[in-house]
């Protein structure tokens, strides 16, 4: 508690400076130029992963006359290997503008020169996108998605059970208003005993949504340093948690990027998914066929959110003022009403969350569900607390090492405490400086 | 070129184009080696040598050099569990490749040896799975050791396995049993093809005097094909050897490779020394360039290690070859010596008849293939 307070302090003043810089440096950060006709480029570089609405890139080109080349990677993990190769060899192979993931973002900005400084756009964002898209008070990444977190289950498999039948009652199954980790657990070990496939795809999904509702996790907020893992009550306990799940074998063990993912919808492994709003679209490409999936309005511990990113632009690119406007442009409200049509992907814009276009589309997977409905309910019911806790330079390290304790179990391969146990050896192993 | 064949109005021209000649001659060698050498400088020499400067400062992808620390970057690896668990798994993955692609390689190239029709056609075949890039054939073995691909569903089917799991992601030795299999499917008929070219060069007289000895078809291939080839079976295993130890693609993509794979499984089960270097020095998070180069080093040494067992080997191998050729100079000498006897006898018969049925040595022509199959018999 006295952390939460002390955390959420922090994002407030950091939230408050970045407003006050931009009043007093009127936008003017570390573009060098202003974006004009005469260092207009022919063309401008964007690297993302996920699929652009044409009409966005189109109605730019309109205006500018710049054609937007998209360079699209496979997944995240891809496009933060190019990204990262090119930061530590001075923007070799770069684009203009990059999408960075909210979970590596931290190692991204960790020189801040590398980023040119945005101007602030007031009152686009909610505030706490704006604070994680910030670097020292300075804005180095416009917000395009927050990933409010649901539960996608296929109310065919649970109804076979006798379970459930429909999203509501899915929502009383995992605990209602007052669902937790426990009870959404425990609605997993009920499903398995009498169903023929598992509750959910794999665990370390669910685990690291967990992970982020820490207010500090793994590092202390004011050195930045690594907790002594062995001793850190409350990741062990959530990690013990999830472990006996996971010898229960409520999961297939099966995560998003796995090569069998997609076989699994298929095949009808699995009854239920911890699914961020930006996975809607990859869960309809998936499970293309297989009737009867849905979205739940409830979520355990009040909600939370998982990924997100944000549109940033090299410091060394040839072209950062236009850039710039790029970046600003795929930013805006309107542009976030076509990526969620395009992709599913839910908006981090205020004017966005509220809009008509996104709050009444009803999804034809989802048995015609509204649901941009439902998940801004469930970021507006998340509220702050969706912003996630401390996340200092290793924090993305630790928890890849501690999730892969959770795969350990879910692959028989290990007990829950013989899995907690090579994971600390592990951390040990590694040889932090820790916090005390 | 004119300067040469015409006689030249100007002096000058002349000097100038013997200048010329005599550079071309001088210089140009040295040019047209010049690109592999600059190649090698840029590309393999200034990385090596590189590489001990980084191996042993604190170095870091972004902030780059950082404090000297002397060999602390080398204890730091030798002391992490998951540096020699990734040695095991390395060589265990070699031979699960190496064993069983040799033991093909060699049976389809006595194979192809054999008087086939369409022999191009089956030649060309073996080099098909070759041309399969590396990371295609990961990505399609991957799947197939998948829990939903070809092989895990029928081995349910037949009982042998017991849960819904696919057992080749988590057991240990089963994972590198598939890798080893992407490595045979691979490289087998590579290999086939270089023992072929080595088994066409053994002297067909061989086959045939120990057809007439009796030899069957069987006893050929372990008596004559195999002892003939074995200097290529040296060179292959030596480059398979090199290959297989750095072997990268297969073990990065099979499981994928997307978001939270590529790292060798969850329990770093099929993680080899070069992945392992991959994920220190420009994998997440660790961003170790110092350790990861150290673990280069290390490894090269490993390597270096094996190489001179192997170089031992192939030594001692040619050298008791090579005392074949020196028991024939010796039976060569004894026939020669024989033969002026015989010739000596010729003018005194008596002596001829003496020195006839006292042979000890094989007749002048013949002696070399004899030898070398019995050498190769009692092998």
């Amino acid at each position: 508690m006295r952390i939460t307070a002390k955390s959420a302090g922090a994002v407030a003043f950091a939230a408050v400076s970045a407003l006050a810089l931009a009043a007093c440096g009127g936008g003017g950060g570390g573009a060098s130029e202003e974006a004009g006709e005469d260092n207009k480029p022919d063309k401008l570089t964007v690297a993302a992963w996920m699929d652009f609405p044409q009409e966005l890139l189109d109605s730019f080109e309109e205006e500018t006359g710049i054609e937007v080349v998209v360079n699209r990677f496979p997944d995240g993990a891809s496009a933060q290997t190019v990204l990262r190769n090119g930061l530590s060899s001075d923007g070799a192979g770069l684009s203009d503008v990059h999408l960075v993931e909210l979970d590596w973002w931290t190692e991204m900005m960790a020189v801040p020169e590398d980023w040119a400084k945005l101007p602030e756009v007031p009152d686009r964002w909610v505030d706490w996108k704006v604070a994680q898209g910030s670097v020292d008070g300075a804005i180095t990444g416009y917000g395009t998605d927050i990933g409010p977190l649901a539960i996608a289950f296929n109310q065919d498999m649970l109804a076979g059970t006798g379970l459930a039948t429909d999203p509501e009652s899915f929502g009383e199954l995992i605990g209602g208003d007052d669902a937790t980790w426990q009870t959404f657990l425990d609605a997993g070990r009920q499903y398995v005993a009498t169903s023929d496939n598992y509750f959910v795809d794999s665990l370390t999904n669910a685990f690291q949504a967990a992970i982020n509702l820490l207010p500090d996790a793994f590092e202390d907020p004011e050195s930045g340093l690594p907790y002594d893992l062995a001793d850190n009550t409350e990741v062990k306990d959530l990690f013990m948690m999830f472990a006996d799940a996971a010898e229960d074998d409520i999961s297939a063990g099966i995560a998003i990027g796995h090569a069998d993912w997609g076989a699994g919808f298929q095949n009808r492994q699995w009854a239920s998914v911890v699914t961020p709003a930006w996975m809607t679209g990859i869960i309809a490409e998936n499970a293309d066929g297989v009737d009867g999936w849905r979205i739940a309005s409830t979520f355990p511990e009040g909600g939370g959110n998982w990924g997100g990113s944000f549109f940033a632009v090299p410091s060394t690119g040839p072209n950062t003022a236009w850039a710039i406007e790029l970046a600003d442009y795929l930013t805006t409200p309107d542009a976030a009403i076509d990526w969620f049509n395009e992709t599913g992907q839910f908006p981090s814009q205020l004017e966005a969350m509220s809009a008509p276009e996104i709050a009444e589309a009803e999804n034809p997977f989802f048995g015609d569900q509204r649901v941009g409905q439902i998940y801004g309910d469930l970021a507006a019911a998340a509220g702050d607390a969706a912003a996630g806790g401390y996340r200092g330079e290793n924090f993305a390290g630790i928890q890849t090492l501690v999730t892969d304790g959770i795969r350990l179990v879910e692959s028989d391969s290990a007990t829950a405490e013989q899995a907690w146990e090579s994971v600390v050896a592990d951390f040990d192993a590694l040889g932090f400086e820790t916090a005390d | 070129m004119s300067t040469r064949s015409a006689v030249p109005p100007d002096a000058r021209r002349v000097g100038w184009g013997q200048r010329l000649s005599r550079w071309d001659i001088k210089v140009s060698p040295y040019l047209y080696v010049s690109p592999f050498f600059l190649l090698f400088a840029v590309f393999g020499a200034f990385p090596l040598l590189f590489n001990v400067v980084v191996a042993v400062h604190d170095w870091h992808r972004r902030a780059g050099m950082g404090d000297f620390v002397g060999l602390d970057n080398f204890t730091w690896v030798l002391r992490q569990p998951l540096f020699w668990r990734s040695l095991e798994n390395t060589f265990s993955i070699f031979l699960w490749g190496a064993v069983p692609q040799l033991v093909l390689a060699l049976l389809i190239a006595a194979v192809l040896d054999q008087n086939l029709r369409v022999r191009t056609f089956w030649r060309m075949s073996v080099l098909v799975p070759f041309v399969v890039m590396p990371v295609a054939t990961a990505m399609i073995f991957g799947q197939v050791f998948g829990q939903f691909g070809l092989l895990v569903p029928n081995l349910h089917e037949l009982g042998l396995l017991t849960g819904s799991d696919s057992p080749f992601f988590t057991d240990r030795l089963l994972s590198h049993m598939a890798i080893g299999s992407m490595v045979v499917f691979r490289w087998t008929g590579y290999n086939a093809l270089i023992f072929l070219a080595a088994m066409q060069a053994v002297p067909r007289e061989l086959y045939e005097a120990s057809t007439v000895d009796g030899a069957g078809r069987l006893r050929q291939f372990f008596s004559v094909t195999l002892p003939s080839i074995r200097p290529t079976m040296i060179f292959v295993t030596l480059t398979m050897t090199i290959g297989g130890l750095q072997i990268f693609d297969e073990v990065r993509l099979y499981d994928g490779g997307g978001t939270g794979g590529g790292k060798g499984g969850a329990d770093n089960q099929w993680t080899t020394v070069v992945l392992y270097l991959y994920e220190l020095g420009f994998g997440d998070w660790q961003d170790r360039l110092g350790q990861a180069a150290a673990v280069g080093w290390i490894f090269a040494m490993i390597i270096a290690v094996f190489s001179l067992v192997n170089f031992l080997l192939t030594r001692s191998i040619s050298s008791s070859r090579s005392r074949a050729p020196r028991v024939t100079r010796a039976q060569h000498r004894a026939a020669v010596a024989r033969a002026r006897a015989v010739a000596a006898a010729s003018t005194r018969p008596e002596a001829a008849a003496a020195a006839a049925p006292g042979r000890d040595g094989p007749p002048p022509d013949a002696p070399v293939h004899d030898t070398d199959v019995h050498e190769g018999a009692s092998r």
